[in-house]
């Protein structure tokens, strides 16, 4: 049975169309005037400049983590295969030297053998450092995290305070207090507003630097 | 003796310090304590002896220019050369450090001959070397 089909139910239907389109738009007028009574509106500007910047930061991250492991991926099997180079050396020497150690010095199997070793190593080191240096991921994206956040928390803050201020006068069911509501409607995203950290961005803006070079090239016309 | 230098290395991410100071043995300077923010570097500056300074500039407590500036504004530090490692790339920031008189400047992330090459450099400057 189908009750939506009588005249008086679609009537009742248009009704509670229009009471929730009523709702929504006193609602709407309601989070207006509360965010302009908030001194809120210039801030959600910043929010929605902020998000897809934010987006960006995730991004970066993404990348940079990618890269890392990639990085030390690569050199774990440059290593490896030096390794396993000097390990496979080192037998066959040293079956060399029990078969006659005279013609295996002298044949300059050991000396040769030396010296790929060293230079095995040197390439070993090399991947070494490399591994190191890619954990330096950790130091970026951790910059990089650490604004996400403070965003996160900026806009959870102030929503809690919206909420709080636009709620019935008389609510059915109180809501919880927080510390939140300590708040004054001082706005602090960022705990260094004059640092940046990373640059996420860096193509097109002509205000950072890209390169190592390029600092040094500015520090030089500093006369540096 | 150069190798007998020692460099203070001062960022809050423990990670970096590692990398630096493990950059800076490899390259030859294995004397080296670290701090993670300016509040702790400045204090072990002033009761201990250090030659070299690394340092990061966002820092929590007291960042990197704010360093710097306590460095230089103090007679028994503001010789020691200041290197900054940071991830801040703004001209303004570059410009800034140049002004408050960082010794050099290298934007993370770095290599290890970028690191070699501006220590090296600072410490010619200096005839530390």
């Amino acid at each position: 049975m189908s009750a939506g089909t009588s005249p008086g139910s679609a009537a009742v239907t248009t009704d509670l169309s229009q009471g929730v389109h009523q709702r929504i738009g006193m609602l709407t007028r309601q989070l207006h005037d509360s965010l302009n009574g908030l001194g809120l509106t210039d801030q959600v500007k910043v929010w929605a400049g902020e998000i897809p910047d934010a987006k960006s930061r995730l991004s970066y991250i993404a990348r940079l983590t990618g890269e890392a492991a990639e990085k030390v991926l690569n050199n774990v099997d440059q290593a490896k295969a030096q390794h396993d180079y000097i390990a496979a050396e080192t037998r066959r020497i040293g079956a060399l030297i029990v078969k006659d150690p005279v013609a295996a010095v002298a044949k300059g199997h050991v000396m040769n053998f030396i010296t790929d070793v060293e230079e095995a190593t040197k390439h070993i080191d090399k991947n070494l450092t490399d591994i190191m240096m890619a954990q330096d991921f950790h130091d970026l994206t951790g910059q990089v995290i650490s604004k996400v956040v403070n965003l996160a928390a900026s806009i959870e803050q102030q929503l809690v305070q919206l909420l709080i201020v636009t709620a019935p006068a008389d609510p059915v069911v109180k809501p919880a207090e927080t510390p939140v509501t300590t708040q004054t409607t001082t706005f602090e995203v960022h705990e260094h507003p004059v640092l940046e950290g990373p640059v996420v961005n860096p193509e097109g803006n002509p205000d950072v630097v890209k390169s190592q070079s390029e600092v040094d090239d500015l520090l030089a016309s500093l006369g540096f | 003796m150069a190798n007998e230098l020692k460099f203070l290395v001062v960022d809050d991410f423990s990670t970096m310090r590692r990398i630096v100071r493990n950059l800076l043995k490899e390259i030859g300077y294995s004397e080296a304590d670290e701090a993670e923010d300016g509040v702790v570097a400045l204090n072990k500056l002033r009761n201990s002896h250090f030659d070299f300074v690394v340092s990061d500039i966002n820092m929590p407590n007291m960042n990197g220019f704010q360093l710097l500036g306590e460095i230089k504004k103090d007679d028994k530090l503001k010789h020691l050369p200041v290197l900054m490692v940071t991830a801040e790339a703004r001209k303004e920031d570059i410009v800034l450090a140049a002004q408050q008189g960082a010794a050099g400047y290298i934007v993370k992330p770095f290599t290890k001959a970028t690191l070699e090459d501006k220590v090296n450099l600072i410490l010619t400057k200096l005839g530390m070397k």
